[in-house]
């Protein structure tokens, strides 16, 4: 994070509501709506939210970096939506492709311009911490059935695949992945915690917050 | 009547779609370029032919994905 944000009082102020982000996207209102209704907080997760949202350091503000065509944003919204909602937490949405200074300021490994990113911030919006497009076991998910994939497919490229041996590889990974994308979701919301956690136990300088369970 | 000209499939913001229309505009291809973000019919007829921006769909059927070793955006 530079020093001097884009991301000023205004810029927050003036970005969208979800509400209003979905009322608008030409898109995967149905992906989006479908997600939202799939994630399930636990009684643990809600208390630690709204703890950590009562917190005058806590994170009471979320600016997401959105795409609705994007399939990790259509998954990965959602979650945070709900994660706002019962938290109290303020959330705003800007589009990546009209906001890339803002963009570039949240970049994967200081490159890639992955989304969603969740971005937290206090009451007096002062940055707390990020977190990016995917969780671990996602990547080590899509990761595993690439693989099993090019090991089934010797002479298919994943990456450039056409016609008949695109339709194989879609069929492939239909079968191997949509199951775990509940199960994405709550490994979203246990890194998020681990993430609030680590952050107000390196800013407060108090005994351990519980992170997930 | 057949189509004379590649249609490519694009998002606005994908790195290897500009660059791709950067390089067919400096040398004069003629294209229709669909924007996939703006519309379900165009998302859906996108994903009907490949994973990821930009797709080219040439007049003879044949299909390509990515630009230049670059795959782009993912749309699936």
């Amino acid at each position: 994070m530079p020093k001097e944000s884009v991301v000023t009082l205004d810029r927050f102020d003036r970005a969208l509501s979800y509400a209003d982000y979905l009322a608008g996207v030409a898109v995967n209102r149905d992906q989006f709506e479908h997600n939202y209704h799939t994630v399930r907080l636990t009684d643990d997760d809600v208390a630690f939210f709204k703890a950590a949202a009562a917190r005058p350091s806590g994170p009471a503000k979320i600016l997401a970096i959105a795409e609705a065509w994007c399939p990790d944003v259509f998954r990965g919204l959602p979650v945070f939506a709900r994660i706002a909602e019962v938290s109290g937490m303020a959330l705003k949405v800007v589009a990546r492709d009209e906001n890339p200074d803002i963009m570039d300021e949240f970049l994967l490994n200081g490159t890639a311009r992955a989304i969603p990113v969740a971005v937290f911030y206090t009451r007096d919006h002062r940055y707390i911490d990020h977190w990016i497009e995917r969780p671990a076991v996602a990547h080590a998910e899509i990761a595993r059935v690439r693989a099993e994939f090019s090991a089934a497919h010797p002479t298919v490229d994943v990456k450039t695949a056409t016609g008949a041996e695109r339709q194989a590889l879609i069929s492939f990974f239909d079968a191997r992945l949509p199951q775990h994308y509940v199960a994405w979701q709550v490994e979203t919301i246990r890194e998020i915690r681990e993430l609030l956690a680590s952050a107000e136990n390196r800013t407060a300088g108090r005994p351990a917050m519980v992170p997930a369970q | 009547m057949s189509r004379t000209v590649p249609i490519v499939y694009t998002i606005r913001g994908c790195d290897a779609c500009v660059k791709l229309l950067e390089k067919w505009d400096a040398e004069g291809v003629a294209y229709e370029e669909r924007r996939a973000e703006l519309s379900q019919a165009v998302l859906d007829e996108a994903r009907a032919y490949g994973s990821a921006v930009p797709i080219i769909v040439w007049p003879d059927g044949r299909v390509e994905q990515g630009f230049n070793g670059h795959i782009g955006c993912y749309i699936i």
